[in-house]
C-alpha cells in the first residue's frame, strides 16, 4: 500500500503545480515605456529628415505653429519641428551612449570590487567617493574645462557623474550574491573566476544594473542638458535638446514657442524614463506592502 | 458556552496561492493550545488571521474568526485595535527583529506599559522609570539591570525574546499566539525560553495558541493539539491523545517519524511524498495521494470533521481507523 | 564613546578623500590647454607676471612640489586672482556666499519640510499594484523637470506677465521643486522598507495606533536613508543653484564660477570647485554623525 502511495503522490489533488502570475509592469510604466519608445522614433526619424531638414530656412522668422512649421520658426527662419527631432535624436544618442559604458565599466568595477574585495574593492571605492563628492553640474563643467566644450565633454560628463553610484549598487549586489552558498560551492569545486562571475554573480546582478541604468540614462539627460544649456556641452548648429532651450531663451518673450517645444518634449522624456525606472524595480525588486490597521 | 478563540472555515489566498483552506480552531479560556503542522500547512497564516494581521496581499476568502465574540475580521479600525490591545498578544520567530531596533529595551518597554496606562503615577523612580519596567522583565526572568539599558542588537536571541514576551504579556493580555518562537535558539534556551512562556500564562490565566513544527515537544506541554496539514486541521484533540493515540493518518505518520520518538535499532519511516501547493480548494482531502488508506472517494469529496472519542478529525473513515489505530 | 571614535575615523577618512579631490582638481587645470601659467594668468600676461608665478607655483620644479606648493596656497586661502576682475578670488567668493548660501538652505529646508512628511503619507497609502499613483506621479514630475527647464518656463512666465517678484522667492521655489520631491520618493522608499520590518508588525499586533507607530518607530527607524539623502540634495542643490542663479541674475557664487568658465577664467572655476566638494563632504560628515545618534546599530565598529 504504502509503494503505491508514493506514486499516487501528485494525482488527484488539484493544483499541485501551482504556477506563479507572470508579472507585468504596471501601467503607469507602460506608459512611460511607450512614450520612450515613441521618443526614439521621433530620433530615428530624424536620422531620414522625416520632419524637415533642420538646418534649411522654410519661412520668415519668429513665426508661431502653423501649417508649414508646426512648431514655429526661431530667429533664423529654420522651422521648430525637425530641430527638435534632431535635438531629441541628440541627446537620446549621447546620453544612452554614455550610459551604456558607465554600465559596462560599472559593472566591471563592482563585481571586481564586490567580489574580490581585498585593496582593489578599497581602491575603487576611492575614487568611486571621490567622483560621488562632486555636484553633477560642478563635474560636468570640470570635464568641460578640460576636455574643451563639445560632445565629448557631454558623454564623459554623464560617464563620470553616474558611474559612482551605479558601481556602488553593482558592487553591494556583488557582496550580496558573494556570499551565497551556491557561489562558495561552485568555487570549491574548481569553477574559474570567469565562469563564477558569468553564471552566478553576472545575472544576480543584471536586475540592478537594468533599474538603476534606467535612472541613469535621466540623470544623463538632465546633465547633458544642463551643461548644453550653459553652453559648455553640445556645439550650435548642432542641436540638443538643451541648446535649443538656450537658444529659444533669448526670444522668450517674442517667441515662447522656442522653449516650449524642447521643453516639453525633455521633461517628457526624463518623466518616461524615471516612470519606466520605477516599474523596473517594482518588478525586479518587488516588495511586500503593510498595513498599519 | 462559547470559547475564547473560534476559528470556522476559514479560507485564506495570497492571490492564487491558498494558504488555509477552512481551517477550525478553538481554544478555551486558560488553555493551551499546539497547532503543529509543516511549513507549508498554513499555521503561519492562521496564528496571523487571529489577530487579522495578514500582509496586504492576503484575502480572505472565507470563514470567520472570532475573539472573546467578537468578528476580528469585520472589526472597524479603532475596534480592532482595542481587541488587539485589551486581549491578545502575539510573539514572533525572530526575536531581535520584533524589538525596534533604535530604542534600548527598558525604552520599549515603558512606551508599551504608557501606552496601556499602566504605569503607575509613582515609578518614575532611578529615571529610568525603574519600578514597573523591572518587575516585567523579572516577570520573564530577565533580573540583569543592564538589560533594560541595552539594545536589542546586543542581546542574545533567548534573552530578546523574553524582552518580546514581556512586551506582549505587558497587557496582561487572554489569548496569547506565538508562532515558533523556538525555532531560531538553541535547544537549551528553548526550554527557558518556553518554560518562561508557560509558566507566566499559567499565572495570569492566558490562552497560549502555540504554533510548531515539533508534535512531541508540543504535546508535552499543551492540553490540546491541533494537526495542520494543507491548510485545514486534520485532528485536534487533548494532547496525550493525539500524540499516543492518533487517529488520522497523517498524524500518525506524524507521530511515528518524528526523531524524538526514535527507538534505537529501528528505522523512522518518513512520509511519503510532498504536501501539495493549493491554487483553490482542494476538491477531496489533499492528504489523499499520500495516505495508504484513501479510498476513491478521498479524492473528490471534502471530508468533515468526525468525533472520535475526545478528537475531532478530519477523516471520512475515521470511525474504522480508530479501531485499527 | 564608541561613536565617537567610528566618527573621528569617517572625518579622517573624508579629509583622505578632500586630498584627493585636490589632486583631481590640481591634475585638471594642468591638463587644461594652454599651460599651467597662462590658464591662471590669462592670455595677456607678461612675461614679468609669469616669470613670478614660477617662482611661487615652484613650476620649474618637479609635479609634486608644485602640488604642494599649490595645496599649501590653497590651504591658507589663497585661490589665485581673478584674471577678468583682477580681484582675489577668495574675496569674491566670500562676498557671494551669502546668496548662494540663502537659496541652498531654503531651498534644504523645504525639501525636509515638505518632502518628508509628503513621503511618510505617499508610504503609507502604498497597495500592491501600484496605490498612491497620484503621489508618485507628482514626485515623478517634480524630480523630471530639470533647474534649466523649470526656471526658463519661471522667467518666461514672470517677464510676459509683469509679475513682481521679490528677489529670492522664484529662484528658491524653483530648486526646491526638485529637493521636495527628491524627499519625498527617498523618504517613502525608507518608510516602505521599515513598514514590513517585524517589530512593526509587532507593534500593530499590540493595537498601536498608526500615529503612534509612525511618530515612535517608523520615523527613527527610516531616519538613516533620509539624512543621507539630505547630504546628497545639498550637492545636487549646489549644481542646482549654479544654474538658477545664473538664469536669473543673481550675484551668487554660481553665477560667478559658470561665466568664469565661458570667460577661461580658471582660477575661479578651479576654487569654485574645491568650494562645493568640501562643503559636500563636510555636510556628509556632520550626516554621518547625525545618522550615528539616531540609529545605534551603526556607532558600533564593525
Amino acid at each position: 500500500m504504502k509503494e503505491t502511495a508514493g506514486e499516487k503522490e501528485t494525482a488527484g489533488v488539484k493544483g499541485v503545480k501551482g504556477r506563479r502570475p507572470r508579472q507585468r509592469l504596471d501601467p503607469l510604466s507602460l506608459t512611460g515605456l511607450g512614450c520612450l519608445l515613441l521618443l526614439v522614433l521621433v530620433a530615428l526619424g530624424s536620422l531620414v529628415h522625416a520632419g524637415g531638414d533642420p538646418d534649411a530656412i522654410v519661412g520668415p522668422r519668429l513665426r508661431p505653429p502653423g501649417p508649414g512649421w508646426w512648431l514655429g520658426t526661431d530667429n533664423l527662419g529654420r522651422s521648430m519641428l525637425p530641430r527638435v527631432m534632431e535635438g531629441v535624436g541628440t541627446t537620446l544618442l549621447l546620453s544612452s551612449a554614455a550610459v551604456l559604458v558607465t554600465a559596462a565599466l560599472s559593472a566591471g568595477f563592482g563585481i571586481l570590487a564586490g567580489y574580490r574585495g581585498g585593496y582593489l574593492n578599497e581602491l575603487i571605492m576611492r575614487v568611486v567617493e571621490l567622483l560621488y563628492s562632486f555636484p553633477a553640474i560642478v563635474l560636468a563643467i570640470l570635464v568641460a574645462a578640460v576636455a574643451g566644450p563639445g560632445q565629448l565633454a557631454a558623454v564623459a560628463s554623464i560617464v563620470l557623474v553616474t558611474i559612482p553610484l551605479m558601481t556602488r549598487l553593482v558592487r553591494a549586489a556583488a557582496v550580496a550574491v558573494a556570499e551565497r552558498d551556491y557561489v562558495t560551492a561552485a568555487a570549491i569545486s574548481g569553477a574559474g573566476l570567469p565562469r563564477i562571475l558569468g553564471r552566478h554573480v553576472l545575472p544576480n546582478v543584471a536586475g540592478t544594473i537594468a533599474v538603476q541604468g534606467t535612472y541613469a540614462l535621466s540623470v544623463g539627460i538632465s546633465v547633458e542638458g544642463g551643461l548644453s544649456f550653459l553652453g559648455f556641452g553640445v556645439q550650435p548648429p548642432q542641436a540638443s535638446l538643451g541648446v535649443l532651450i538656450r537658444q529659444g531663451g533669448t526670444y522668450m518673450m517674442a517667441a515662447p514657442w522656442l522653449i516650449i517645444g524642447p521643453g516639453v518634449v525633455l521633461v517628457l522624456a526624463i518623466l518616461s524614463i524615471n516612470v519606466l525606472g520605477d516599474g523596473l524595480r517594482d518588478r525586479f525588486e518587488p516588495r511586500e506592502t503593510r498595513s498599519l490597521i | 458556552m462559547s470559547a475564547l478563540l473560534e476559528v470556522d472555515g476559514l479560507e485564506v489566498d495570497y492571490g492564487t496561492a491558498r494558504a488555509l483552506d477552512g481551517a477550525d480552531l478553538r481554544v478555551a479560556a486558560g488553555e493551551a493550545v499546539g497547532v503543529v503542522g509543516e511549513s507549508g500547512s498554513g499555521k503561519s497564516t492562521l496564528g496571523a488571521a487571529i489577530g487579522r494581521l495578514l500582509p496586504r496581499q492576503a484575502v480572505v476568502a472565507a470563514g470567520t474568526v472570532r475573539v472573546a465574540g467578537e468578528p476580528v475580521l469585520d472589526l472597524p479600525p479603532a475596534a480592532l485595535r482595542r481587541l488587539r490591545r485589551q486581549r491578545l498578544g502575539f510573539v514572533f520567530q525572530d526575536p531581535i527583529a520584533s524589538l525596534d531596533p533604535t530604542m534600548k529595551v527598558g525604552a520599549q518597554l515603558r512606551l508599551v506599559l504608557r501606552a496601556h496606562g499602566r504605569e503607575s503615577p509613582g515609578g518614575r523612580d532611578g529615571g529610568r522609570g525603574g519600578g514597573d519596567v523591572a518587575f516585567h522583565l523579572e516577570r520573564v526572568r530577565l533580573d540583569d539591570p543592564r538589560v533594560a539599558a541595552a539594545y536589542p542588537h546586543q542581546l542574545s536571541g533567548g534573552m530578546a525574546q523574553r524582552v518580546a514576551i514581556a512586551l506582549a504579556m505587558a497587557a496582561s493580555p487572554e489569548l496569547l499566539v506565538a508562532d515558533e518562537p523556538t525555532a531560531s535558539l538553541d535547544s537549551q534556551v528553548r526550554e527557558e525560553v518556553l518554560n518562561v512562556v508557560f509558566a507566566l500564562a499559567r499565572q495570569a490565566g492566558t490562552s497560549i495558541v502555540w504554533l510548531s513544527h515539533d508534535l512531541p515537544a508540543v504535546a508535552r506541554r499543551c492540553d490540546r493539539v491541533a494537526v495542520m496539514y494543507a491548510g485545514r486541521v486534520v485532528e485536534s484533540g487533548p494532547a496525550a491523545d493525539v500524540l499516543g493515540d492518533p487517529v488520522h493518518p497523517y498524524t500518525a505518520a506524524l507521530a511515528r517519524s518524528a526523531p524524538a520518538v526514535a527507538v534505537p535499532g529501528v528505522r523512522l519511516e518518513p512520509v511519503p511524498g510532498r504536501p501539495p501547493v493549493l491554487t483553490g480548494p482542494s476538491p477531496g482531502c489533499a492528504f489523499a495521494p499520500r495516505c495508504p488508506f484513501a479510498e476513491d472517494r478521498c479524492a473528490t469529496e471534502r471530508p468533515e470533521p468526525v468525533r472520535v472519542g475526545a478528537k475531532d478529525v478530519l477523516c471520512h473513515r475515521a470511525a474504522e481507523l480508530e479501531v485499527i489505530a | 564613546m564608541r561613536l565617537l571614535l567610528w566618527w573621528a575615523g569617517r572625518a579622517l577618512s573624508s579629509a583622505v578623500t578632500l586630498l584627493g579631490i585636490s589632486v583631481l582638481i590640481f591634475a585638471a587645470l594642468r591638463l587644461m590647454p594652454g599651460g599651467f601659467a597662462e590658464t591662471i594668468l590669462g592670455p595677456f600676461a607678461t612675461p614679468a607676471q609669469k616669470a613670478e608665478l614660477a617662482a611661487r607655483y615652484g613650476l620649474d620644479q618637479s609635479v609634486f612640489a608644485q602640488y604642494g606648493h599649490w595645496l599649501a596656497a590653497v590651504g591658507t586661502g589663497d585661490f589665485g586672482t581673478s584674471m577678468i576682475s583682477r580681484q582675489p578670488v577668495a574675496a569674491e567668493l566670500w562676498a557671494r556666499l551669502p546668496v548662494t548660501g540663502r537659496l541652498t538652505l531654503f531651498a534644504v529646508a523645504a525639501a525636509v519640510l515638505a518632502g518628508v512628511p509628503l513621503g511618510v503619507l505617499t508610504a503609507l497609502r502604498a497597495r500592491p499594484g501600484g496605490g498612491g499613483a497620484a503621489g508618485r506621479l507628482l514626485s515623478g514630475l517634480g524630480v523630471s523637470v530639470p533647474e534649466f527647464a523649470l526656471g526658463s518656463l519661471v522667467v518666461f512666465v514672470v517677464s510676459r506677465y509683469g509679475l513682481q517678484t521679490s528677489g529670492y522667492l522664484l529662484p528658491a521655489a524653483v530648486l526646491s521643486i526638485f529637493a521636495i520631491s527628491a524627499t519625498a520618493r527617498t523618504t517613502r522608499d525608507a518608510v516602505l522598507n521599515v513598514l514590513v520590518e517585524p517589530h512593526v508588525t509587532a507593534a500593530v499586533a499590540r493595537g498601536e495606533t498608526p500615529w503612534f507607530i509612525v511618530r515612535h518607530h517608523i520615523l527613527r527607524n527610516a531616519a538613516g536613508p533620509v539624512l543621507t539623502l539630505t547630504a546628497t540634495i545639498t550637492a545636487y542643490l549646489l549644481g542646482g543653484a549654479l544654474i538658477v542663479e545664473y538664469l536669473f541674475n543673481l550675484p551668487g557664487i554660481g553665477s560667478y564660477v559658470v561665466q568664469a568658465v565661458g570667460r577661461r577664467d580658471y582660477a575661479v572655476v578651479q576654487a569654485g570647485v574645491l568650494l562645493a566638494a568640501t562643503v559636500f563632504i563636510v555636510m556628509n560628515v556632520l550626516i554621518d554623525l547625525l545618522v550615528g545618534l539616531v540609529d545605534p546599530r551603526l556607532g558600533r565598529r564593525a
